[in-house]
């Protein structure tokens, strides 16, 4: 969005109509009330930028349908020159129509139609150029049906719109909405608005609005309309001594037929124009971020580089941000839009107890209430003060607001708070993103770092492990995914029209999905869903639509709502990298081996909560399905997912796991507590999470998970090594298991009922030798706190143990714990493994069999984290690394 | 746009035509498009160039001309409705000046520059005033107020009570020595003429207390609405509002000794009730309050006497919400009538005249209003139903009949509304209409009672009615017929009704947490009562208890 500047944020509002009683849709649900109808359509007008149009910023719903738009503004408007009744001269009522027609036909491009075209929408900015208001209402109310007012203003309404009748909802003979006005409408509307301009007069003030509109409708007789309407207004003379072109203007406008009309773009290119033109240049829109073309193509520098530095003697950096980022942070500051209007009296509110009705009937229709005056339009535009939000501001630094993003070394700027901000790093999540300063900077340092991207990859990925600002969090993930290229060709050139037979159960699934979120459930929302999922089914042949990929679309499409591509292109990524082959016809392989991973990670995370489901057979399959088919996104509430995907996406496919370990962990006390049908109930409406520690806890339990326990054979194959060449280079944590190189020492696929029959995970040599430090280079470089510590537990023979072990392990013979046909004997040494409380024990043998069957045992007993190393002793043998006791003399 | 797709003229299929060179061939593509074209243009390029695998360098030259096209044809739509629009006005089609006066109304009518001003209005002038002062210092002076008011009044009852009780007594030996002499020197007129002469007594007693109450009532109201507006009046004058203050407080050391010295016993009834705090929705939970009562539905109206602690804090919390948007609500089961004759309505209507109501009209009236409603109503309907006699629903005829007998009268699933200031824990009331029906143990979730308790909930979130309370078995008494199992599938009935009506609120007003309180007579035994509360979190999901664990 383009920056602030010398606007202003304005807020206007009005209701949307209500709902007949106890009207169903045609699929038997509830229908979606008017107030979301509008909210889903608004969401396109905020991509709409041009000079001469007043940006769109957001809209919110009150309660009882009431809407609240917010927009870019400016105090000063047409009316202020008709207010003193002089004419205009013609010059400036040319610049000014020229003007307007640049708005009007930018709009007509993107199938808009203003229909509410009069002075007080046509505003002027500081250096008087004009900028259109309220150019989205028609637009965002569906052609005015959605409303109970009429669109526009009865002087400027063209005589078809006047003809095509007004349809007022409490008249019950049209039953359908109003017909579409079409772009030459507002040509019209100009011409009356120019008029005006060229007199000093309002048209038709003093009469009512009946004959006023007759009046319109019988110009159609007359030869020459701006003639008669001077007449009129008795102002014959002015009209005499315009110029030509003007009264030419004039005439083309005004012309009663539509079809003789022009239309707004015809205009613009007429003659009439040919001195005022040549001072315009034509709007380009923007590069935006993910596109073929380069993004500094025509970016000149000066000569000299300084220019660029050269103070102005302005401090005002805030009104260099986007508009919406000022709002953004107008809200965090404090800012209440519904207080603004109060304040205004333009919201007025009766008590309700005063305005009940009488009687209602069976069906629910009311009656007995008076119209309540409060419910009448009234569209003054209230300008939003930033006052609070400037003194909030007024602390930070200007150099806060131009981060130097080449030190790597410090994230936050320095300023005179930074020491204040970098105590904020360490406050909950919910309260840093309450805090406008702290938000200010983040936003400013993500928006630079999204617009160096991808070159700036490495540092978007360090920042967001600090957190991510809610405002950037589309293009933040996107970032996180990889995302490149000219994801808007693509996605358009996928067929998402052609009907496939997966159209039903979609259709089925989209009113189910995240309904309570008011973007998501209108009529808007569930077309993008359509959109997004069905280039997602059709560009994946190999793959098929499972019931789930609903919900885990709506993240995606809720935050790049109107950005189909982009929405697109992240789930795209998301897919291969968490749910690879989750979603193929045929995904009970996957999905059995990626359960039997779960509850191993169980067992390593939570021994007696383990032991307690496996007892009373409450496995994985009954519960966690859905949990990781859709990444969370089917059990929580958007804004859950989003806290927990901001993690999640920095972690690597393993991650999940932890995740729902964490979950488990949360409920641990009520899961131990009960038996099978109790944890059934349990689960099928699962109670409230707590989020953030949910976070926390699997972030932990990741940081004590090594590597290769994890391990899956049917997770994504190694990526080609090209691919990341670019930028980032992989992290111990971001990288997956699978994306090492490959070598003897790593873990080996195993058979789904063998990984069935271990309790434990498996550890892969390389691990254990990473992790115990025993490499031959020396000590790695990751020496800090973050790796798990370790204990290996050798199980074979004394004497075995004596000819060559793993230095640091510790013997405790299988033989001793077990008899030969695999009873449990009386065992000390489980005792002695109690002083390693909390480290990872690794279980070493011969044979794979003994050392699970040890294993298990140590999980009976609730021992933490055990594992077994994959293959055993025999593993570990080429390397070189086991040694030998010096005899004891 | 569906709608428009039923118009002729409006959805018409119409011919893109495109010319390219493929090296030597010279190829043409033809799409038939809908108009008005309500695909994205973009994709549709995007499967056009994949389905006739259009070389890539046609790309660009079909997206012009793709978009220059699909924009001249809608244009003329555009220009082809609008003359049309045109031509019905010469034609006379359509009449200009209907026309004109709809757009006159239309903007009248919904447009607060076009609206006609609006009279200043009383009620809302003293609620604004009230709200304000309620929530000042001065509350605790209007409630003194107000509670001095309300002693008088139930002294004035007492009053009454008392002489009509002597009366009836009176008669009452009168009667008996007559009866003893039937037969002897009177005969069965005399005693007739003895009966009716009592009967006119007691009548003539009872309208003259009645006009005294009516005439009491009607001071107190008037009195207290000037006290009130003086009231705002001062203190808005005087910057200094220690000094009203002061002004304000002689009174109420004079008031609590009356307070005190008026103690009467009141003997409350053992309330049985347990809450629960409940989360509904399947990914965004919303907290709702949930409260199982054992209690008579007039307890909800009636003032606790003096002395009962919680009384004033009570009354305190009714009055500032009264103009607030917490507005506590009650469910009244009532008959066809509307009128406060007989039964349940009766006894209401004696709670309701307990007390000066100082800010609505009395009951009285408001049930007038609400007669010439429901008259309204019905022909507003039958108007309606003539006009689409289609449209009539099965049981339609039955009901119509039934409504031609008496139109006055109320259908089981229609409720009235009154509003009260001078009920201790209700501001409104619903008098929902059932009939016998409800006695009997089979009715659905379809059943007319159950389908006004939606409509309810309904105007509760449109009138920010957070507190409402349910008769849970949809009666107010207890009778023979009503065996445990009929207790108990009647609750689990309007439990779950209530659950899915509170589900469909969330949508409706976002999910705002409320109270909903279930009534159960209080007939009913102890233990029926915790089989009922046992019941209520299997059907309801009961928020988890918030555990506080130190953290390891």
């Amino acid at each position: 969005m383009k920056p602030l500047k010398d606007a202003q944020l304005g807020a206007f509002t009005f209701f949307a109509s209500a709902l007949p009683h106890d009207v169903c849709g045609s699929n038997g649900l509830p229908l979606t009330p008017n107030s979301i109808k509008i909210l889903g359509r608004f969401q396109l007008l905020k991509t709409l930028t041009h000079p001469r149009l007043c940006q769109y910023v957001d809209i919110s719903r009150g309660k009882h349908e009431r809407l609240i738009v917010v927009a870019e503004h400016y105090e000063s408007n047409l009316s202020d020159f008709q207010k003193h009744g002089k004419t205009t001269s013609p010059q400036k009522v040319l610049q000014l129509a020229y003007e307007v027609l640049e708005g009007l036909e930018f709009m007509n491009k993107h199938g808009m139609v203003h229909r509410a075209l009069s002075p007080h929408n046509v505003l002027m900015d500081c250096k008087g150029n004009v900028k259109l208001a309220k150019f989205g209402l028609y637009h965002m109310t569906d052609h005015g049906a959605d409303v109970d007012f009429p669109i526009g203003y009865p002087s400027y309404l063209a005589p078809e719109v006047i003809a095509q009748g007004s349809f007022h909802p409490s008249d019950p003979a049209h039953d359908e909405g109003p017909l579409p006005s079409g772009p030459k409408t507002d040509v019209w509307s100009l011409g009356v608005l120019l008029f005006e301009l060229c007199t000093g007069r309002r048209l038709l003030q003093n009469i009512d609005i009946a004959k006023r509109l007759k009046f319109i409708l019988t110009l159609g007789c007359m030869d020459d309309i701006v003639t008669v309407l001077a007449e009129e207004h008795g102002c014959l003379d002015l009209i005499k001594d315009l110029p030509e072109n003007v009264l030419e203007l004039l005439r083309k406008c005004l012309t009663f037929r539509p079809s003789k009309r022009p239309t707004p773009a015809e205009l613009l290119r007429d003659l009439v124009f040919s001195d005022v033109s040549c001072f315009y240049t034509s709007f380009q829109k923007p590069v935006s971020l993910f596109s073929s073309s380069l993004r500094c193509a025509h970016l000149e520098l000066p000569e000299d580089i300084s220019d660029l530095c050269k103070d102005d003697g302005d401090d005002d950096y805030l009104s260099e941000r986007a508009i919406d980022e000022v709002y953004h942070l107008w809200c965090l500051a404090g800012g209440d839009l519904e207080k603004e209007l109060t304040n205004k009296e333009i919201i007025q509110s009766k008590p309700p107890v005063c305005t009940l009705s009488n009687f209602v009937l069976e069906d629910g229709e009311s009656f007995g209430q008076g119209r309540d005056r409060s419910f009448l339009l009234d569209d003054t535009t209230v300008t939003l003060s930033l006052c609070q939000l400037r003194n909030r501001l007024k602390d930070v630094a200007g150099e806060a607001y131009y981060p130097l993003l080449e030190d790597e070394q410090s994230s936050l700027p320095q300023s005179n708070s930074s020491n204040e901000l970098s105590s904020t790093v360490t406050l909950p999540l919910i309260i840093r993103e309450r805090d406008t300063e702290y938000q200010l900077i983040r936003i400013i340092l993500f928006d630079r770092l999204l617009k160096a991207y991808p070159y700036k990859k490495n540092l978007v990925w360090k920042e967001a492990r600090v957190d991510i600002p809610p405002l950037v969090r589309g293009l933040a993930w996107a970032a996180l995914l990889g995302i490149e290229g000219d994801i808007q060709a693509k996605y358009e050139s996928i067929d998402k029209d052609t009907p496939i037979p997966t159209d039903r159960q979609i259709e089925v699934d989209i009113p189910r999905c995240h309904q309570y979120d008011e973007l998501l459930s209108s009529p808007q929302g569930h077309v993008k869903f359509r959109r997004v999922l069905k280039a997602w089914v059709v560009s994946h042949p190999d793959l098929v639509y499972w019931q789930g990929l609903d919900s885990l679309c709506a993240p995606f499409l809720y935050l790049n709502f109107n950005n189909e591509a982009l929405a697109y292109a992240c789930m795209s990524a998301f897919i291969p990298k968490y749910l690879y082959n989750f979603f193929l016809k045929d995904n009970s392989h996957v999905i059995q081996e990626y359960l039997t991973v779960f509850s191993q990670m169980i067992a390593f995370h939570d021994p007696e909560l383990s032991n307690h489901l496996n007892e009373i057979g409450f496995i994985p399959d009954l519960y966690a399905i859905p949990w990781f088919l859709t990444m969370f996104t089917h059990v929580f509430p958007l804004h859950k997912i989003f806290h927990l995907w901001d993690t999640l996406l920095l972690g690597n496919s393993s991650f999940p796991f932890c995740i729902g370990v964490a979950i488990l962990q949360q409920l641990r006390d009520r899961l131990l507590a009960n038996g099978f049908n109790e944890c059934i109930l349990l689960f099928s409406d699962l109670p409230e999470i707590d989020i953030e520690r949910c976070v926390h806890e699997s972030i932990n339990l990741f940081c004590w998970t090594p590597k290769s326990t994890t391990y899956r054979q049917h997770a994504q194959p190694p990526k080609g090594s090209g691919d990341s060449s670019f930028g980032k280079t992989a992290t111990y944590y971001s990288s997956d298991y699978q994306d090492t190189p490959k070598t003897d020492l790593s873990r080996e696929p195993l058979a789904l009922c063998d990984l069935k029959a271990e309790v434990s995970p498996r550890i892969s040599a390389e691990d254990l030798i990473d992790l115990c430090e025993l490499s031959l280079a020396g000590p790695t470089k990751r020496t800090k706190a973050g790796r798990p510590k370790i204990v290996a537990v050798d199980i074979r023979s004394v004497e075995d143990f004596n000819r060559g072990h793993i230095s640091g392990s510790i013997n405790i013979p299988f033989n001793t714990t077990f008899s030969p046909d695999g009873e449990l004997l009386q065992c000390p040494a489980t005792g002695l493994l109690q002083n390693y409380r909390g480290r990872v024990i690794v279980v070493i043998s011969h044979a794979m069999k003994s050392a699970a069957m040890f294993a298990t045992h140590l999980v009976k007993v609730n021992l933490l984290r055990v594992c077994v190393l994959d293959g055993g002793i025999n593993k570990m043998k080429p390397t070189g690394l086991l040694t030998v006791p010096s005899p004891q003399i | 746009m569906k709608k428009n797709k039923g118009k002729a003229g409006s959805t018409a299929e119409k011919e893109f035509v495109f010319e390219f060179r493929a090296g030597k061939h010279n190829c043409v593509l033809k799409v038939p498009l809908q108009f008005a074209v309500q695909e994205n243009i973009n994709d549709l390029h995007g499967r056009l160039m994949l389905l006739h695998k259009i070389p890539c360098y046609i790309e660009n030259a079909l997206r012009t001309s793709l978009i220059s096209y699909i924009e001249k044809e809608t244009i003329l739509d555009y220009d082809r409705e609008a003359e049309l629009a045109l031509q019905r006005l010469t034609t006379g089609e359509v009449d200009v000046n209907q026309l004109t006066t709809a757009w006159t109304r239309s903007y009248v009518e919904t447009t607060l520059e076009h609206a006609r001003p609006e009279e200043p209005s009383w009620d809302e002038d003293f609620a604004d005033v009230y709200h304000e002062l309620i929530h000042s210092p001065a509350s605790d002076t209007l409630l003194n107020l107000e509670h001095n008011y309300f002693v008088s009044i139930s002294e004035l009852i007492s009053e009454r009570d008392m002489e009509i009780k002597k009366l009836q007594e009176r008669q009452a030996a009168e009667m008996d020595k007559v009866m003893h002499e039937l037969g002897n020197t009177l005969s069965d007129q005399d005693v007739n003429t003895v009966a009716s002469q009592h009967f006119d007594a007691q009548q003539v007693l009872e309208n003259k207390w009645a006009n005294e109450l009516k005439q009491v009532t009607g001071i107190q109201k008037q009195e207290y609405q000037e006290w009130v507006i003086k009231l705002h009046q001062d203190l808005q004058k005087s910057n200094n509002s220690s000094k009203i203050n002061e002004e304000i407080k002689v009174q109420p050391s004079q008031l609590s000794e009356l307070a005190d010295s008026g103690a009467r016993m009141f003997e409350e009834q053992p309330q049985l009730e347990e809450s629960f705090t409940i989360h509904l929705g399947a990914q965004l939970k919303t907290m709702h309050n949930l409260r199982l009562v054992r209690a008579d539905v007039l307890d909800f109206c009636k003032h606790r006497r003096h002395g009962s602690s919680g009384a004033k804090l009570r009354r305190l919390q009714t009055a500032l919400s009264l103009y607030s948007s917490t507005l506590c609500g009650l469910v009244l089961l009532v008959d066809n009538r509307v009128n406060s004759y007989s039964g349940i309505k009766r006894d209401f209507a004696t709670v309701a005249k307990e007390c000066t109501d100082f800010h609505f009209p009395c009951l009285e009236k408001q049930l007038e209003e609400v007669q010439q409603v429901v008259l309204y109503a019905r022909a507003q309907r039958s108007s309606k139903q003539k006009d689409q006699p289609e449209i009539s629903r099965n049981g339609g005829d039955d009901k119509s009949k039934n409504v031609e007998r008496n139109p006055s009268n109320i259908l089981p699933g229609e409720f009235y509304i009154s509003r009260h200031s001078n009920l201790s824990e209700v501001h409104v009331v619903f008098h929902l209409c059932v009939d016998d029906n409800v006695r009997s143990g089979n009715i659905t979730a379809r059943d007319p009672a159950i389908m006004g308790l939606r409509n309810i909930l309904k105007v509760c979130c449109t009138h920010d009615i957070t507190t409402i309370t349910v008769p849970l078995l949809l009666v107010h008494d207890m009778s023979e017929e009503m065996t445990i199992p009929w207790c108990l599938k009647r609750a689990e009935l309007v439990f779950k009704c209530v659950k899915g009506f509170m589900m469909e609120m969330a949508s409706w007003d976002g999910g705002i947490s409320r109270t909903v309180q279930f009534l159960v007579p209080k007939s009913i035994s102890e233990e029926m009562f915790y089989q009922l509360s046992n019941m209520l979190p299997q059907i309801f999901r009961v928020s988890s208890t918030l555990t506080l664990t130190s953290k390891h």
